[in-house]
Order: structure tokens, then C-alpha cells, then sequence
């Protein structure tokens, strides 16, 4: 059976021991759903040869 | 000078009357308190306010001058600091009821050296809930903006923008993790200024995220901006990653020409379908007066600026999340429903997203750093569109696609010098035909403050923007 959006969000919660308001649970799932759908945009990159560095202002 | 006149003055302008007699420190502090107890009521510009404070350095002050002591360019100058820079004895609520009774006892250096500059402390402003923007419930008061008071004046330094366009305080210190204090700069109508990342120290300014959180200037105007920022920045051996580099007199590239100069517009930015279309034609028109002063102007082209967004809640929120995951098991039930609900979908966060998006951040500093080659400042809008209803920004997410349209869109414009560690500014850019503010965002190379205050200032001196005063200031 899939899970719907909230169910993902309140299993992954339970799993990082973070509690929930359930009446808040929609909303928490509204939002972790746009940032994975934003972020899932930087799938098509090639990011293969790219280090996650610290950057700072000196470097090139 | 009357004692509204005083209020309405520059910092710089304000300096120049107390070392000139014209004006002394007491009377400048009684004129701001006497605004402040007038207006702030209804603007919640202040979370506190320190008139006992205020007029005792105030009379301090007077003494000295009256001395002949030596006087800076911010000497007497009553300034306001977000409420999120430690002060000594002093409440420091970073906007949340987590931190009601928090009282320091050590200030932020960035306090420590608005002090030694010669400035007077009138108090601590408000702000987005811990410095993330997107509170709905403000619990020290919902700010308004003086422009209009139904309509938000940005966030999270929203006490910083309000003060300044009322006239509440002179200058101010906010903060800018992605846009927090270039957004309220926007829309209110004043100056906020990103410098470089590391150069000015972070020292007790409450995180939001370690790798973008910058102390920003907040001023009425650019020569106010310059001075203040040479009063605050510097390496500081309680900050390790301040940089060593030399701060220079920013003021003395004021007034220079932008002759030759190459200016770059961010096309994705510029061309983006949602931008209200006034907030695009300001930008228009603002790169033909740069034109007029003599610069070259030229589109420019930054694939990734428009996922900047995404990019920067990917990791800063993510960030956020991990630093403050004892108050997610234990305390959440005490943050506005906003910030916690934005707090916890960011902890739920898979490592390889965060992994994707520090990776992408990369790459966006290298597209930057390559147009930077081209160009010697870039121009986009700060804010893509003006100032929204109140109403607006606190109703409910009505689902993902508006949490993409109200959370991130926005977050592109400013976001995006945020993940590169350069400096950025906001500076009045016009009004729409409602009369709300446009900002104008201007962003250099890495440490090139001194060009990004110069090309602002000309833009400054040829449009009358700056000159306007929002219609609750003369309430």
C-alpha cells in the first residue's frame, strides 16, 4: 500500500525523534513535499566532478 | 532644528550637526525616544527600548563635546540593533519565547564596536522568530510597515527596516542569513547592506546558519551604510573565521564616477515569468540611469540563480535544524507554528539532499565567479515582487505548490549571495503605482564593498527614492 505524504512525514519524524502536532502534520508534509520536489529540479545537473566544500570569500 | 527634524536627519547628517553644534547628542536621543513613544505602538518596531541607557550615554557624550574630544563619524548617532547581537544586561529575545528571559552577560562585538565608534544604543528590534523569516504570530508584536501599514515590512530584521523608515533610530545592525536584512531593506524603502561572508564578526549573534549568517548594516542611506560598516567590520579574534584582510574607508569611493564600469543583469532573474512586472521595469530603468552615469551595461547570464532558492533552504534550513535539534525533541511546542513546522520538515531531510545541495552550491559560485569576470556588479530586483499584505504572509500553506510559490521563488533573489559568500545591497529602487517600495539589488566580487557602495550611491544621488518619507513617519 503507498503511503500517503503524511504517513512518510510522521514515520521519517518517529525515525529522527522529532515530535509532531498532529493537527500541524499536513502542513509539515506540504513543506518537506516542496522542498524535495525543489530540490529533485538539481537532478538533471552534472554534479559527478563537484565537492560539497565550505566555501569562503578568498577562494577562486 | 526642530525636534522631528533632528529624527529625520542621516547618521552621517546627524554627526556632522552635534560636531558642529548645531545639534547636541541629548537633544538627538530625546527626539528619537519621543518618536519612539509616539509611533511605536503601532509600528512594533522595538522589542526593547533603553531610554535611561540612551540619555545617560547621551549626556556623556555632550560632556564630551563640550570637551572638544575626539569625535568620529558616527559620534552621538543613536542607533538600534536587531534583536538578535548579545548586549550586556540587556533582554536579547531573538524574536522567540524561547529566549523571554535571556539576558546576556557579554555583548555581540558588533555592539562592542558600535559603542566605540561613538554611537548611543536606543534599543533592541524586532524580528522573525529566531532569524528565519516566515513567522506567522510575532510573539513581541507583529511589525507594520510605515509605507503601509497593512503590508509587511520583510523579514527577518523587520524591526531594522521599520525603525529606519519611521525614523525610530538613526542607523542599525540587522542580520542577513538569505536575505533578511536586504528584504526588510527592500520594503521599507532603506539601505541593508550583505557584506562579504567573514567580514564582520559573528561573535554572540545568535546562529541561524553558520555558513551564511552575516551582520548587515541597515542605514537610510549609502554614505550611512559605508560608515557604518567600516565602524563594525574587521577580524576579531573571538570570531576565527573573520577575515585578516584590511577594512578600508568605504566613503572614499562616494561620489567617484561609474564611468566604464560593467554592469551586469541577471537575466534569470530579470526575466523570470513571475516578477511583478513594475519590480521588473524598475529594474529597467534603474539600469538605464547607471547607463546614463556612464556605466556599460550588459544582460548576463547565471543558469542556477533561479534554484537558488531551493538550494538555500536545502541546506540553511537544514542547517538550522541540525543546530537546533534539542529544541525540536523538547521544546518545539513553544516556537511559532510557522517557524516549527519549517524547522521540522527541514530535519526530516535525507542526507543525500543535503548532499545534492551543497554540491549545487558550489557550482552556483563558480557560475557567479565566472560572470563576475564579465562584469563588475551585478543588478537584479532585491524582492520580486513589493511588499505583501500581512494577511498574506501569515495565511496557512494551502499545499506544496504554494509553499513553492510564497517559500522559495523569492528566496532565488537574495539566496544566492547568501550561498556564494558575496556582499550584496538593497537600496530604494522606486515605488509601484501603489506607492509600496521596490528594492534595488546590487552584488560585487568577494571584499568589493567599496565598489558595490560606490555604484550604489551614484545610482542613489540620480534618483529621488531615498529623499521619500513613508506617510506613517510623519504620523
Amino acid at each position: 500500500m503507498a503511503w500517503s505524504n503524511a504517513d512518510r512525514v510522521r514515520e521519517l519524524a518517529r525515525l529522527v525523534g522529532i515530535p509532531l502536532i498532529e493537527e500541524e502534520i499536513s502542513e509539515v508534509a506540504d513543506r518537506f513535499e516542496s522542498l524535495m520536489r525543489e530540490i529533485d529540479r538539481l537532478m538533471s545537473l552534472d554534479l559527478a566532478d563537484i565537492q560539497p566544500l565550505t566555501i569562503f570569500p578568498e577562494e577562486e | 532644528m526642530a525636534r522631528d527634524d533632528l529624527a529625520f536627519l542621516s547618521a552621517a547628517e546627524t554627526a556632522d550637526a552635534i560636531q558642529t553644534k548645531q545639534a547636541s547628542p541629548l537633544e538627538v536621543v530625546q527626539a528619537y525616544l519621543s518618536r519612539i513613544e509616539r509611533l511605536d505602538a503601532q509600528l512594533h518596531a522595538y522589542i526593547t527600548v533603553l531610554p535611561e541607557q540612551a540619555l545617560t550615554a547621551a549626556r556623556r557624550a555632550e560632556h564630551e563635546v563640550m570637551c572638544g574630544g575626539d569625535m568620529g563619524p558616527l559620534f552621538g548617532v543613536p542607533v538600534a540593533v536587531k534583536d538578535q547581537f548579545w548586549t550586556t544586561g540587556i533582554l536579547t529575545t531573538n524574536g522567540s519565547r524561547l529566549y523571554r528571559d535571556f539576558v546576556p552577560t557579554e555583548d555581540a562585538t558588533v555592539v562592542t564596536r558600535l559603542a566605540e565608534a561613538g554611537t548611543i544604543l536606543l534599543g533592541k528590534l524586532n524580528l522573525s522568530e529566531l532569524a528565519m523569516g516566515g513567522t506567522q504570530q510575532n510573539p513581541f508584536g507583529i511589525p507594520h510597515n510605515p509605507w503601509a501599514l497593512d503590508h509587511t515590512p520583510g523579514e527577518s530584521s523587520s524591526g531594522s527596516g521599520v525603525a529606519l523608515a519611521a525614523h525610530l533610530c538613526a542607523a542599525s545592525v540587522g542580520e542577513d542569513t538569505g536575505g533578511s536584512g536586504r528584504g526588510p531593506a527592500a520594503c521599507c524603502s532603506v539601505v541593508g547592506l550583505r557584506p562579504t561572508y567573514t567580514r564582520v564578526s559573528r561573535h554572540h549573534m545568535t546562529p541561524m546558519c553558520w555558513f551564511a549568517d552575516a551582520a548587515a548594516p541597515m542605514t537610510k542611506t549609502v554614505r550611512d551604510c559605508a560608515l557604518v560598516l567600516r565602524a563594525i567590520a574587521g577580524y576579531d579574534p573571538q570570531d576565527p573565521f573573520t577575515s585578516r584582510q584590511p577594512v578600508p574607508d568605504y566613503s572614499a569611493s562616494l561620489g567617484q564616477s561609474i564611468r566604464g564600469l560593467r554592469i551586469g543583469m541577471i537575466r534569470e532573474l530579470q526575466e523570470h515569468d513571475d516578477i511583478h512586472p513594475q519590480v521588473r521595469q524598475a529594474v529597467y530603468d534603474a539600469l538605464e540611469v547607471l547607463r546614463g552615469l556612464g556605466a556599460e551595461v550588459q544582460e548576463i547570464s547565471i543558469p542556477l540563480v533561479a534554484l537558488a532558492g531551493a538550494i538555500f533552504v536545502g541546506v540553511a534550513d537544514t542547517e538550522g535544524a541540525g543546530a537546533r535539534d534539542e529544541i525540536l525533541r523538547h521544546r518545539a511546542a513553544e516556537l511559532d507554528r510557522a517557524s516549527r513546522t519549517r524547522l521540522q520538515a527541514a530535519a526530516l531531510v535525507p542526507a543525500k539532499v543535503y548532499n545534492r545541495a551543497m554540491k549545487a552550491r558550489v557550482l552556483l559560485r563558480q557560475q557567479f565567479m565566472q560572470a563576475m569576470r564579465q562584469v563588475d556588479i551585478l543588478v537584479s530586483a532585491t524582492m520580486p515582487y513589493p511588499p505583501p499584505k500581512h494577511t498574506t504572509v501569515t495565511a496557512p500553506f494551502t499545499g506544496a505548490d504554494d509553499v513553492r510559490t510564497r517559500f522559495f521563488f523569492r528566496r532565488s533573489y537574495t539566496g544566492c549571495y547568501a550561498l556564494t559568500a558575496l556582499p550584496a545591497i538593497s537600496i530604494p529602487g522606486g515605488f509601484t503605482g501603489d506607492h509600496l517600495p521596490i528594492g534595488l539589488q546590487l552584488g560585487a566580487r568577494p571584499f568589493a564593498e567599496a565598489q558595490l557602495l560606490q555604484v550604489a550611491y551614484a545610482y542613489e544621488q540620480a534618483t529621488p527614492w531615498h529623499a521619500r518619507r513613508a506617510p506613517f513617519a510623519n504620523g
